[in-house]
């Protein structure tokens, strides 16, 4: 099988088990809707301050959801999965791609469905031509919060403290994301070009995807 | 051990003289005082770049040549650059205090982006923590070490990425915006600062070698069971 073969069918069957399971669908977007109705209950109801705060909680909690996301322990990490395709021969590379393929997607439609629910329930003052940008700066994040995920997912296999300890590598490493996400948002509204934030977040991107296809093999060794 | 004896009086011996040029170099004219605490502000931060930097280098090193010693390199080095992190952040909270009125501010790239690389480290530490095996502890933090050293450039260059509160570079490739007199202080504070530096991961990585030979040996397969004796085998 080539890689890209072995890649896709990586993914496919990440996207099979997260059908079966519900994990984000009926877990983390409820979980991250519940957490929006959570903010305004806490500044009292002060209508123009909700809805001015409403695409800074939105990137707020769409990446600290999204983490659990990228996290998310699927079948594929159990220690037999693991040895079954490492008796296989599966490239390590391949299969971090194909979770990072996976993952992104996965991210994509969560932030999507927070978006909406922020728009809903905030009522925020978007300014003209905000959409294109939104779904492109959010597409990237996703990107890079799924390779970070999956590179600490790795990078803590096994442990019995990798929830917590998976998150405390992930959450600072995702600053970049954050900051490249908000601002577009924001370069949107004053009108300024969006392009510095937009290549931060390429460049991000790229980053650890060079990180996470050049360490697979190590890492692979670490986790078995 | 002499030598990590002789590393720490030499260390000693240029703190005090790092001291002595620190109290006796000229103030600044508006911020008085207070200026003195860049004698100890930039040398932490420069030690923890550097520490962060050899963190790099030795997990770099480890995963290409896989010896025990770019490991113990790699990791205390990492430690005490989260100490001088901790100092640079705290004596950087004191001056912004006492010069901008505010120990924090989310305006200042530099200040965010230090306190991230600070738990990007912290994390690191937490990793070598929660990992029991040696070899799997020293091959997942060496890809974190690896990974995580993007963030130096970021936080050094973050002030000229950034509209920033915080002052741009002072030592420049066409120069400094110092006084001679106060920069002669400070740089001499990072050679302290560095030399104490050597000192600290001559005696860690030493206490690093004591630490693996006291570590109890992970058991093998088969370890609990040892072989009958011949007298307690019977002809069948």
């Amino acid at each position: 099988m080539s890689f890209w073969s072995q890649t896709m069918e990586i993914a496919r069957v990440d996207m099979s088990l997260e059908r079966r399971t519900g994990d984000v669908t009926r877990i983390v977007v409820p979980f991250a809707v519940i957490a929006l109705l959570v903010f305004p209950l806490a500044l009292g109801v002060d209508l123009s301050g909700i809805s001015r705060i409403g695409p800074a909680v939105f990137w707020a909690l769409g990446v600290l959801f999204g983490m659990q996301v990228a996290l998310r322990q699927t079948a594929s990490d159990s220690p037999e999965r693991r040895d079954l395709y490492a008796l296989l021969g599966v490239d390590p590379a391949a299969k971090f791609t194909g979770r990072t393929i996976s993952g992104a997607v996965l991210t994509l439609g969560f932030f999507a469905a927070l978006l909406v629910a922020m728009v809903v329930l905030y009522s925020p003052r978007l300014p003209e031509g905000w959409l294109a940008p939104t779904l492109l700066s959010a597409m990237l994040v996703a990107i890079g919060l799924t390779e970070l995920g999956t590179l600490a997912g790795e990078v803590t296999a096994g442990l019995r403290s990798r929830t917590s300890l998976a998150s405390l590598i992930v959450a600072p490493l995702a600053i970049p994301l954050i900051i490249g996400g908000s601002q577009t948002l924001e370069s949107v509204a004053r009108e300024a070009t969006i392009l510095p934030w937009i290549l931060l977040l390429l460049a991000t991107d790229l980053a650890l995807a060079v990180a996470g296809v050049g360490l697979a093999r190590p890492l692979e060794e670490a986790s078995r | 051990m002499t030598r990590v004896r002789v590393l720490f009086a030499m260390a000693g011996a240029a703190v005090a003289v790092g001291l002595w040029f620190a109290f006796t170099a000229p103030t600044d004219a508006l911020q008085g005082e207070f200026s003195r605490i860049i004698n100890i502000h930039v040398p932490s931060l420069w030690v923890a770049f550097l520490a962060f930097g050899v963190t790099a280098l030795g997990s770099i090193l480890w995963l290409i040549r896989k010896k025990p010693r770019w490991d113990r390199l790699a990791s205390a080095s990492a430690e005490i650059g989260v100490l001088f992190t901790a100092i640079g952040l705290f004596t950087g909270m004191v001056w912004g205090q006492a010069v901008w009125g505010r120990a924090w501010d989310w305006g200042d790239a530099r200040l965010a982006t230090t306190a991230v690389m600070f738990f990007v480290y912290l994390g690191y530490l937490a990793l070598r923590r929660a990992t029991p095996d040696q070899p799997a502890r020293a091959q997942r933090s060496a890809v974190l070490g690896t990974i995580a050293f993007v963030q130096v450039p970021l936080v050094y260059f973050s002030v000229n990425l950034f509209r920033t509160l915080h002052q741009t570079q002072s030592i420049r490739p066409d120069g400094s915006t110092m006084p001679p007199e106060m920069l002669i202080a400070m740089l001499i504070n990072v050679l302290t600062f560095t030399l104490l530096y050597v000192a600290l991961m001559a005696a860690r990585t030493e206490i690093a070698v004591v630490e693996e030979a006291a570590a109890p040996v992970a058991s093998m397969a088969g370890e609990g069971i040892s072989p009958p004796r011949l007298g307690e085998v019977e002809d069948v």
